[in-house]
C-alpha cells in the first residue's frame, strides 16, 4: 500500500505540474455547462424589462399599466419615445408597448387598437407579456359589450373587475425540458471528458514503456499490478473530482434544473467514471503505442458520444442510433438521469447501474488478461 | 559467496531461441564481463537475471535465492543500469532518483541521504535540481546510473552505459564502476566495446547467436589463441583483394577486412609475411602501413566465430 501511494503521489506531482493539465482536467468539464447554457439560455427566472409609452390620458389605459406592473416576472419602465429604439437595440429593454391617444376609446369601442409592442428579441420573449396583455383586453371588451352600452354598469363591473384582478395570482408554469436538455448537454459534456481524461492516463503507462522508465520500474519490487492499481487511483479521482465540481457548479452556481438529488448524481457518474477507467486500460493493453492507443481512444470516444446521444436529446436521435446506442455505456448513464428525472427511484434502477458495472467488469476483465500476456520489454516505439 | 548461478538458461521468443542454454557464475566481488555483438542475447540474458521476462528453461539464483520465487528479495538486491535510459525528463535528477529509491522502502531523511549520495557519486550533485532535458547524453546516462545504485544493491548490472557518450563522461563511468566494486558491489557489464570489458572486467563471457562460446580471465581467453598473432596491413584500396587467396597462404587461420585494414590472424611459428605481402604486391595493392599486434578480445572473438565483434 505504501508503494501504491507512493507512486500515487508521482503521477499526480507529475501531470500537475503542467498548468495546462489543471485547465484541461477541471477546467474542460465546466464547458459543458456553459455550452447548456448557450444553447438553452439562462434559467427560468429571468424578469423581462417592459418600456411603456403611454399617450393616453384616461382610466382604462392607466389600469393597463398598473396590470402589467403587476404582473411577476415583468419590470415596467416608464421611457419616452425618442430612447425607445436605442434601449430595444441595445437590449436594455426586452420590449417596449405604446398604447395610443385613442387607446382607451378603442377598447371602450369593444374594438382593442392603437396599441403596438416593439421588441427585437422574437417570440419567446414577447409572447409572455403578449398573451397576458390580451387576455387583460379581452376581458375589459367582454365586460364593455356585457354592460350593454350603459355606461353605469359598465363602471362597476369595471371597478370591480379591477379589484378581483389584483388578487389574480400569475403563476409561471416551470419548464421541465429546458431542464433536461441542459442536464444533458452539462452530463454528455462531462462524460466525453471523463473518457478522454482516463485515456490520458492509461495513456501514461504506454509512454513509460516507450520512454523505458516502465522497465526500471518493474526491475524494483514494484510489480506490474500495483503500478496499474496505482494509475487507475490517480484516473479515477481525477474522475471523481471532476463529476463533484461540475454537480457543484451545475446545480449550487448555474442553478440548472436536474430534478435528480447531488448524491444519485454523484454516485451513477463513478460507476461511469470505473467503466472509463476500464475501457481506457483495454485500449493501451491491445495498442501498440502510445500514439496509437492515443488515437484509438478519441474514435472510440467521440462517435461513442454522438451515437449515445450526449449531446441532444434522446427522442430526437433516428431509430437506428437510438438502437446502436444501447451498447455505450454512455446512453445508460443518461437514460438512468432520464428515468430518475421522471421520478423512478434510484433501487428501482438497478438493473441500469448493473450495466454499467458489467461494461466496467468486461472492460477491465480484456485488459488484465492482455497484460498478464505480455512478453515485451523491448522498445514499444 | 555465490551472488549469481545461472543454470542451463534458455529463452525463446515465439521459437526464435534468443539465449541458448547458457550456464554462469559469479562470486562476490566480481566485475562480470558479458562480451557479445548485437543481437548476441547479452539484454535478454540480463533481463531474465532481473526477472522482467519469464525464462522458457533453466533456473536463475541471486544470492542463493530464486529470482522467480523470491523476486521481491532478489529484485531489492539488484541495482539494473538499461541499456536504454529510462529517467523522466519531467523529474529533476533529484526527483528522478528519489521516485525509484522510495520504491525500494527508503523514507525520510535516510531517502534523501542516499539520493545526494547516488547523486554525488556519478558526479551530478550541484544538477540535482534541474530537469535531464537539459543534460548532455554523458549526463543522462550518469542519472541513469544514479537511479540504479541509490538503494545500495549487493549486485549492479549495467547493460552498455557507455553508449554513445564523449570520453569525458565515459572515464566517469568506468572509475565509478571500480569504485562502486571497491564499496564491495558485484557488477555484471555488459558491451560490445572489448576494449571497456578488457580494462575493468575481471573475468569475461563471450556470447554469441544465444551461446556462450568462451568464458575465462583475459589472460585464459587469450591463452585460447596464443599460439597466433594479428597482422594488421592498411592499404590503399581493397577491390583488387581476395581474402580467399590470401586464407589459402600458409599459416594464417583467419582474415577479415575492416574499412581498409587487413586483419590477418597467423599461426606463430609460420614465417608467411613475404607470401602476405608478395600477394598484395601482385595485385597492385598499395600499402600503407604494417602491424604486427599482440593478440586481444577483438581477435579471441575472431578466432571462435570468424567475425567481428563489430561490424
Ligand atoms: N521480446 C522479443 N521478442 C522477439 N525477439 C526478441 C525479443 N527481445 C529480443 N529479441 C531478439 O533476441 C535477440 C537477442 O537480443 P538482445 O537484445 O538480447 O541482444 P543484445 O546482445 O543485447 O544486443 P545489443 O548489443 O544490440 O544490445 C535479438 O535477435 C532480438 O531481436
Ligand atoms: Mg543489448
Amino acid at each position: 500500500m505504501k508503494d501504491i501511494i507512493w507512486l500515487i503521489r508521482k503521477i499526480i506531482r507529475v501531470t500537475f505540474r503542467k498548468k495546462g493539465n489543471i485547465l484541461l482536467y477541471f477546467g474542460g468539464p465546466l464547458i459543458g455547462i456553459l455550452i447548456a447554457f448557450l444553447a438553452y439560455g439562462g434559467s427560468d427566472q429571468q424578469t423581462l424589462k417592459v418600456g411603456i409609452i403611454n399617450q393616453d390620458s384616461a382610466q382604462i389605459a392607466g389600469d393597463t399599466v398598473h396590470f402589467l406592473e403587476h404582473l411577476e416576472n415583468v419590470e415596467v419602465v416608464k421611457i419616452n419615445e425618442s430612447t425607445l429604439k436605442d434601449q430595444i437595440a441595445t437590449g436594455k429593454l426586452d420590449c417596449a408597448i405604446i398604447l395610443g391617444q385613442k387607446f382607451s376609446e378603442s377598447i371602450e369601442n369593444g374594438i382593442p387598437d392603437h396599441i403596438q409592442l416593439v421588441s427585437i428579441k422574437g417570440a419567446e420573449v414577447t409572447s409572455f407579456v403578449k398573451s397576458y396583455l390580451y387576455q387583460y383586453l379581452d376581458n375589459i371588451t367582454a365586460l364593455k359589450r356585457a354592460a350593454n352600452g350603459d355606461p353605469e354598469v359598465y363602471q362597476k363591473m369595471y371597478d370591480r373587475f379591477q379589484q378581483a384582478n389584483f388578487k389574480l395570482q400569475v403563476e409561471t408554469l416551470q419548464d421541465t425540458s429546458k431542464g433536461k436538455n441542459m442536464t444533458i448537454m452539462t452530463i454528455g459534456f462531462l462524460l466525453m471528458i471523463m473518457l478522454i481524461s482516463a485515456g490520458n492516463f492509461a495513456e501514461i503507462i504506454m509512454k513509460e514503456k516507450e520512454n523505458r522508465t516502465y522497465f526500471r520500474l518493474i526491475s524494483t519490487p514494484i510489480n506490474v499490478r500495483k503500478y496499474v492499481l496505482a494509475n487507475i487511483a490517480v484516473s479515477m479521482m481525477v474522475m471523481v473530482v471532476q463529476v463533484l465540481l461540475t454537480l457543484l457548479m451545475a446545480m449550487k452556481v448555474f442553478h440548472i434544473e436536474m430534478n435528480v438529488s447531488f448524491w444519485q448524481m454523484a454516485v451513477l457518474l463513478t460507476l461511469f467514471a470505473l467503466v472509463s477507467a476500464g475501457l481506457s486500460l483495454m485500449v493501451v493493453s491491445f495498442a501498440s503505442s502510445s500514439r496509437a492507443a492515443g488515437a484509438l481512444h478519441i474514435l472510440i470516444t467521440i462517435p461513442s458520444c454522438l451515437l449515445a446521444g450526449c449531446f441532444w436529446p434522446f427522442d430526437l436521435m433516428p431509430k437506428v442510433v437510438q438502437r446502436i446506442a444501447q451498447f455505450m455505456p454512455q446512453h445508460w448513464v443518461l437514460e438512468t438521469i432520464n428515468q430518475l428525472q421522471l421520478g423512478y427511484s434510484f433501487g428501482s434502477l438497478y438493473l441500469n447501474l448493473m450495466i454499467l458495472l458489467a461494461f466496467a467488469a468486461v472492460f477491465f476483465l480484456f485488459s488484465v488478461y492482455k497484460f498478464g500476456r505480455n512478453n515485451d520489454v523491448r522498445n514499444f516505439a | 559467496m555465490k551472488v549469481l548461478e545461472v543454470k542451463n538458461l534458455t529463452k525463446k521468443f515465439d521459437g526464435f531461441i534468443a539465449v541458448d542454454n547458457i550456464s554462469l557464475s559469479i562470486n562476490e566481488g566480481e566485475i562480470f564481463g558479458l562480451l557479445g555483438p548485437n543481437g548476441a542475447g547479452k539484454s535478454t540474458t540480463i533481463n531474465l537475471i532481473a526477472g522482467l521476462l519469464r525464462s522458457s528453461e533453466g533456473e536463475i539464483k541471486i544470492l542463493g535465492k530464486n529470482n522467480m520465487k523470491h523476486s521481491r528479495y532478489t529484485k531489492m538486491n539488484i541495482g539494473i543500469v538499461p541499456q536504454d535510459l529510462a529517467i523522466y525528463e519531467d523529474l529533476t535528477a533529484f526527483e528522478n532518483v528519489k521516485f525509484f529509491a522510495g520504491l525500494y522502502g527508503l523514507r525520510g531523511t535516510e531517502l534523501t541521504d542516499r539520493v545526494q549520495e547516488a547523486l554525488e557519486f556519478v558526479g551530478l550533485l550541484d544538477m540535482q535540481r534541474a530537469y535531464p532535458k537539459n543534460f548532455s547524453g554523458g549526463m543522462k546516462r550518469r542519472l541513469n546510473i544514479a537511479c540504479a545504485i541509490a538503494h545500495r544493491p549487493k549486485l549492479i548490472i549495467m547493460d552498455e552505459p557507455t553508449v554513445g557518450i564523449d570520453p569525458h563522461s565515459r572515464n566517469y563511468i568506468l572509475q565509478s564502476i571500480h569504485k562502486l566494486n571497491e564499496m564491495g558491489c558485484t557488477i555484471i557489464y555488459t558491451s560490445h566495446y572489448m576494449e571497456e570489458v578488457e580494462e575493468i572486467c575481471t573475468r569475461i563471457s563471450i556470447m554469441d547467436h544465444g551461446k556462450v562460446i568462451a568464458e575465462g580471465t583475459k589472460e585464459q581467453l587469450i591463452a585460447i589463441i596464443t599460439n597466433t598473432k594479428d597482422i594488421w596491413i592498411e592499404v590503399k584500396s581493397v577491390e583488387q583483394i581476395d581474402i580467399e587467396k590470401i586464407k589459402e597462404i600458409n599459416g594464417v587461420k583467419t582474415v577479415s577486412l575492416d574499412k581498409n585494414v587487413i586483419k590477418i590472424n597467423s599461426e606463430i611459428g609460420i614465417n608467411n609475411l613475404n607470401n602476405i605481402l608478395l600477394y598484395l604486391m601482385n595485385q597492385k595493392v598499395e600499402i600503407g602501413s604494417l602491424e604486427e599486434r599482440e593478440p586481444n578480445l577483438e581477435t579471441v572473438f575472431l578466432t571462435l566465430t570468424g567475425r567481428n565483434l563489430r561490424d
